[in-house]
């Protein structure tokens, strides 16, 4: 059983409220699709790895605020180490979602990741020190314990069994040119969302 | 058995210096050449947090947070990260426009090149720094003496003025009261 990258960020959307989201990779684009131009949004682009460490400087500055990351398996294993930073600054409010479907470049081409897809990543953040982790292969179960897990003292991590994207790069198909607002996309959301802490703290 | 020359500045001078550019968290990856740093920074958790990380990017990144957050960091690294998180000094601090304040210890410098260009360095931990930094197009100053203390202050204004990385190169060993 397995749910799609929408359907888990439909599912976050509902429950988020007023956390900031620190998204990267598939989650980022589906968020893109669930809810365009959202408020106290960060892009980890173009930053692999990146999500959980800019989620947790937030989440060290606005503790009061709730922060979720919506990290990529292959994403967070360039950054695997993040899980021993995350556990010993310990943010109570941090929700930390591994979007585990397996492959790099979801939906483009599909290629392997490390591990082959069998990390176990709720085993890993235990074992760093996380507060409590959880596992969902399905949407309207994930759905049903977000609010509980939203309020659980964390670190959280929440790993998602999700189905990849039919590739579609390839023959007849080829590369498009990466526009430049993917390369000014952090910048100009770290600035909107810095002057939209700062005027709601 | 080789004598260690003279350390350079202190760290508490350091630590007073950072206090005095409004600096209030630390992103760390410990390094070598600023241990007496560190460890003044440690002891002053009442006004500053330290946030050990597990490697340079994720100090970067932490970093990076803080700021959007509303706060002012610093990042602590020694060289040899600094060739490890390349990466993402180019996303935050050059394409994001993040005014990150670098200090990055010289490890591994040679006592005979003391007092000479690093870049003059028999070793390419040493003497390649600047240049990657240059590479960057981030700007540097050197703190190697009480003298050179400034700089601090200097790196600090110009990250905020060019929303770009600044780096403070730690030339020497730091000194303990």
């Amino acid at each position: 059983m397995s749910m799609t990258t929408l359907q888990a960020c439909r599912a976050i959307h509902e429950a988020r409220g007023d956390a900031v989201l620190v998204s990267t990779m598939s989650a980022m684009k589906a968020m893109d699709e669930v809810a365009p131009g959202a408020p106290l949004a960060l892009s980890s682009v173009p930053l692999m790895g990146g999500a959980a460490g800019l989620g947790l400087g937030i989440s060290l500055a606005r503790p009061e605020r709730r922060v979720m990351v919506l990290d990529g398996d292959a994403s967070l294993l360039m950054e695997l180490g993040v899980l021993a930073t995350v556990a010993g600054a310990a943010p109570a409010r941090f929700v930390h979602f591994v979007f585990a479907n397996g492959v790099q470049f979801n939906g483009n081409a599909n290629l392997g990741l490390a591990g082959n897809g069998a990390v176990d990543f709720c085993a890993a953040a235990r074992a760093a020190g996380y507060a409590a982790s959880f596992r969902f292969a399905d949407e309207s179960e994930l759905a049903a314990m977000l609010p509980r897990i939203i309020q659980t003292n964390g670190p959280v991590l929440v790993e998602l069994t999700i189905s990849p994207c039919a590739p579609v790069l390839g023959k007849g198909n080829p590369f498009p040119e990466q526009p430049d607002k993917r390369f000014q996309r952090m910048g100009n959301e770290a600035a909107q969302l810095r002057r939209l802490l700062e005027a709601t703290s | 058995m080789p004598s260690s020359p003279p350390p350079a500045v202190k760290g508490s001078a350091i630590a007073h210096a950072l206090a005095d550019c409004g600096i209030d968290s630390a992103t760390v990856v410990p390094d070598f050449v600023q241990i007496a740093t560190h460890q003044c920074l440690d002891a002053d958790g009442g006004r500053l947090r330290v946030t050990y990380c597990a490697n340079e990017n994720q100090a970067i990144h932490v970093a990076t947070g803080l700021y959007i957050g509303g706060r002012r960091p610093v990042v602590m690294m020694q060289n040899q990260g600094l060739y490890n998180c390349v990466n993402s000094l180019r996303a935050c601090g050059l394409d994001a426009g993040i005014p990150l304040l670098l200090m990055v210890g010289q490890f591994g410098r040679e006592f005979s090149n003391y007092g000479q260009d690093m870049r003059a360095s028999r070793r390419h931990m040493v003497s390649l720094l600047e240049p990657v930094l240059d590479a960057l197009g981030i700007a540097c100053w050197r703190l190697e003496t009480a003298q050179d203390l400034g700089a601090i202050a200097a790196a600090h204004a110009h990250a905020e003025q060019q929303r770009s990385p600044a780096a403070i190169i730690v030339g020497r060993h730091t000194e303990w009261d």
